[in-house]
């Protein structure tokens, strides 16, 4: 459906996009993730044609967006990251013109304002004008306008920042639906549980390059892994090189004198560090408090990738 | 489709903004007001007095509503979702400038004829004297504001502040719209080079300005 390769781009001296390729199956949601500033806004910027000025390549069903047509254009619903409209215009004058300009008959567009606003939960706002809505709503009618003409494509930049958490679950719930009619979705955050229960892919964008893509599952088959082992120990262990000399261990951190905590090499056996670890202990007449492994959060994996290095 | 639907679109919103509003009622008011204060203008009727007063003061609230307009909407990112729209990107300025420019000619109109009464009512001017005077007026009037709209849309495009935008307007397109009564002042140009300078003048502004705009990034 979607095809990314190699986009470069910079704002004058700052690079913000380097090397960024992936795509994306049709019909799936993507779960767009990254630190504020990582570049997702620009990389939804360029998908959506508001950015030109960029290396690489982009097509969407096959359609290269170098070459911005009117087909182009009507396959693609766009949420940007805050929902500007008009603001004399109410909610209806707003969806109409949208939907009018999306390509939707006059007839046509009456009905499909009413199921969109009713689908939303925003249908006893549409005589209302866009200045007096509230944040949440604002956002709702932008999610309106956004699958109005029912787009093949849809491109929302963090579509569920500043929503209460009954509209999460409204939105989520909607992506669910519109995925299952065959709506492709691409949508960012910069919230890991934002897209955790939603996305079925998810590309973790660190520094300007993807330094994850893969299904959530595969990222939760990592998160559920062990690396590190907790030990604490009744006396102080004077030295740190009995622990250290362990096989399987990569580091021991000595958070005080009678707490450590023991990193485990990549192919470490969580299962050996904890029973060599206990018998070393013994054998020099210490009695252990507690031991236990450690299991790395999903919070804390989406972290490793985003940080300087990108590997978890 | 888009321009119509757009223009439209921005008609009904411009018609009941608060500036319009007061050049509704402002407009109007000033050729009565005219009537009144002024005793002799150098043998102008009050109708021609009129039209230069309005297209003057009109035009300068005209173009700094459009800038405000334009800078406000590029600032807030309202532009977005036209333009990822199968919509010519040029057609929202078009659309922003026919809306303007048409609200601020009606209100013109108003003006003028009422000043066109009062003169034929109390300086007894015959028909043809009167409507001789509204048509020079209406010249100036759709002159100055045209190019008023079309710089206005010029700066609003290019300006990265609303200040700088109206500093520009101030210093910039009134002056130049200024310009094109210089043909009737020095007595060396006819009326209808009036309209014609300011048509060439709109036209070429406003094409820079959907040029600029076509290829600016959001």
């Amino acid at each position: 459906m979607v095809s990314v390769r190699g986009i470069y781009k910079r704002y004058k001296d700052l690079p913000v996009l380097l090397n960024l390729s992936f795509d994306i199956p049709k019909g799936s949601i993507f779960g767009y993730i990254g630190p504020n500033g990582s570049g997702k806004t620009t990389t939804i910027k360029i998908m959506t044609g508001l950015i030109r000025d960029f290396q690489g390549e982009v097509s969407i069903e096959g359609r290269s967006i170098r070459n911005w047509s009117s087909e182009l254009s009507s396959t693609i619903g766009y949420l940007p990251q805050q929902t500007s409209l008009q603001e004399w215009r109410t909610v209806d004058q707003t969806l109409y013109t949208f939907g009018r300009l999306s390509g939707l008959q006059a007839s046509e567009v009456d009905k499909r304002i009413k199921e969109v606003t009713e689908m939303l939960g925003i249908a006893e706002y549409r005589k209302r004008k866009v200045s007096k809505l509230s944040g949440g709503t604002l956002q709702k009618v932008g999610m309106a306008q956004a699958m109005l003409h029912r787009p093949k494509l849809m491109v929302l930049d963090e579509p569920v920042a500043g929503l209460d958490p009954e509209s999460r679950v409204l939105f989520k719930n909607l992506f669910r639906q519109l995925s299952r009619e065959g709506t492709t979705i691409f949508f960012s955050s910069h919230i890991l549980s934002d897209i955790e229960d939603v996305a079925d892919t998810i590309g973790i964008l660190g520094q300007g390059r993807m330094r994850y893509m893969g299904s959530m599952e595969e990222l939760r088959e990592r998160v559920g892994r062990s690396t590190e082992v907790s030990l604490e120990t009744v006396e102080p262990i004077p030295d740190d090189r009995l622990l250290e000399s362990l096989p399987g261990v990569s580091k021991v951190e000595r958070v005080a004198d009678n707490r450590f905590h023991i990193i485990l090499q990549e192919n470490g056996q969580i299962d050996t560090v904890v029973d060599s670890a206990i018998r070393a202990v013994l054998a020099q007449g210490l009695h252990i408090r507690g031991i236990h492994p450690n299991r790395q959060s999903l919070e804390s994996l989406y972290l490793s990738y985003t940080d300087g290095e990108g590997r978890p | 489709m888009s321009l119509a639907l757009l223009l439209k679109d921005e008609l009904n919103g411009f018609y009941r903004s608060k500036v319009m509003l007061a050049l509704w009622v402002g407009l109007p008011a000033m050729a009565v007001l005219l009537y009144f204060l002024v005793d002799n203008i150098e043998g102008m009727s009050i109708t021609f007095f009129t039209g230069i007063m309005v297209s003057s003061i009109g035009g300068l609230l005209t173009s700094v509503l459009i800038v405000v307009n334009i800078l406000n909407e590029k600032e807030k990112k309202v532009y977005d979702l036209f333009l990822i729209r199968p919509i010519r990107r040029e057609n929202l300025l078009l659309a922003k400038f026919g809306a303007v420019f048409l609200c601020v000619m009606v209100a013109s109109f108003i003006a003028i004829t009422l000043a066109a009464v009062l003169d034929s009512a109390t300086e007894g001017y015959d028909v043809q004297e009167i409507l001789s005077s509204m048509k020079d007026s209406l010249i100036i009037t759709v002159s100055i504001m045209a190019i008023n709209c079309s710089a206005g849309v010029l700066i609003g495009v290019f300006s990265p502040s609303v200040l700088v935008g109206v500093l520009l307007v101030l210093f910039g397109s009134n002056q130049l719209s200024s310009m094109v009564l210089l043909p009737m002042i020095t007595g060396w140009g006819e009326m209808w080079m009036v309209g014609l300078a300011s048509i060439g003048i709109s036209a070429l502004l406003l094409f820079v300005a959907a040029l600029v705009f076509r290829h600016k990034e959001f």
